[in-house]
């Protein structure tokens, strides 16, 4: 293809023009991810924190249905005791564990996933325990052995009540970490997009300043050259900048330069000759 | 005009615009002693020479020589 004038302007504007849109989308992606990454973050941060306190919550009513339940064994001396205090304790263990389990997949790293594993542990230690305690109550609520499984049973609820306290600790973090994960990825996005403006606004700035020079500087050389001629001065040199249509104009203006040379020096000759001829009459 | 003269013509034409034929015929009849018209393939060479020198007065070096090679490929 010809560089003519239109085409290098086609072509300048067309690279300034695929330039802004890649700045553009850029700066879409950039807000895009953005969006995407706190919404994640905010997401991830907030049910962890949410299963931390709802386990902290059915930790405290199962530890109560459990008590209840020791409470009316001892007071009907192993003989009364109301079952369905430990089968709401049994409900809360049990949502405990989904809770402890579902924290575990949701967790963003290992250090998160660990505590909520040490919760789920805990809440399968008080199961034993609790199971072991009523079991050994219902036989003889006063023997050595049932007191020991009660009291084992107290220490894996204190566990409990201790891990998921960490679990929740753990959540209030993780909801922390996001706030922190949020600032960090628009302070980055905000530099990635200022980055890319200025790279797109530099280079869309040397695109213009070429283009500007590639049309100028051949039109420029061809009105010095033609004030040049203008003036009786024949021994300019006409230089071609380009192949566009200036370049056409600069062989066309050089051509008509040598032609008026040529003829002036055959005018010249001739008039000497006339000169010489008179003279030698 | 000869094949030969109007092939050496075009040639010098987008050098010498309308000075062509006086350009030739000048430098024909200076140093071959011929006319344009009678130029043979043979004279090329010769031709091409003096057309080097002769355009070096009119326009600059590289277009001259431009033109004189393009004439002794004749």
């Amino acid at each position: 293809m010809k560089p003519t004038i239109r085409n290098k302007l086609v072509g300048g504007f067309s690279a300034v023009l695929v330039l802004l849109t890649a700045v553009a989308g850029i700066g879409g992606y950039a807000v895009y991810s953005l969006k995407s990454s706190a919404y994640d973050a905010t997401r991830v941060g907030s049910r962890l924190n949410a299963i931390a306190i709802e386990i902290q919550l059915h930790n405290l009513e199962a530890e109560r249905r459990a008590t209840k339940y020791m409470t009316a064994l001892k007071a009907s001396n192993g003989q009364g005791a109301q079952e369905g205090f430990l089968e709401e304790a049994a409900f809360e263990v049990h949502e405990i564990e989904t809770l402890s389990a579902q924290a575990v997949t949701l967790a963003p790293s290992k250090e998160y996933r660990d505590k909520f594993e040490k919760v789920a542990t805990a809440v399968a230690d008080y199961k034993t325990a609790l199971s072991h305690a009523v079991g050994l109550a219902k036989k003889d609520l006063n023997s050595a052995e049932t007191k020991e499984a009660i009291s084992s049973y107290e220490d894996a609820a204190e566990d409990l009540h201790e891990t998921a306290e960490d679990g929740e600790a753990m959540g209030r973090k993780a909801s922390e970490a996001s706030l922190a994960s949020i600032e960090s990825t628009s302070g980055r996005s905000v530099t990635l997009v200022t980055v890319i403006s200025l790279l797109g606004l530099a280079l869309g700035s040397f695109v213009s300043f070429k283009l500007a020079h590639a049309i100028l500087d051949p039109v420029e050389h061809l009105k010095t050259v033609a004030e040049s001629v203008s003036l009786g001065n024949l021994d300019i040199a006409v230089r071609r900048y380009s192949g566009d249509e200036i370049g056409d104009l600069a062989d066309s203006f050089s051509r008509m330069v040598t032609a008026v040379k040529f003829f002036r020096m055959e005018a010249e000759e001739s008039l000497e000759a006339a000169n010489a001829h008179g003279g030698d009459r | 005009m000869s094949a030969v003269s109007d092939r050496v013509t075009a040639i010098c034409q987008p050098y010498f615009g309308p000075a062509t034929s006086s350009f030739l015929a000048r430098q024909c009849k200076s140093h071959l002693k011929i006319e344009v018209s009678d130029l043979t393939q043979a004279q090329c060479k010769e031709l091409s020479k003096w057309i080097g020198v002769g355009a070096g007065l009119l326009m600059d070096q590289a277009k001259a020589t431009e033109v004189a090679e393009k004439v002794a490929r004749l």
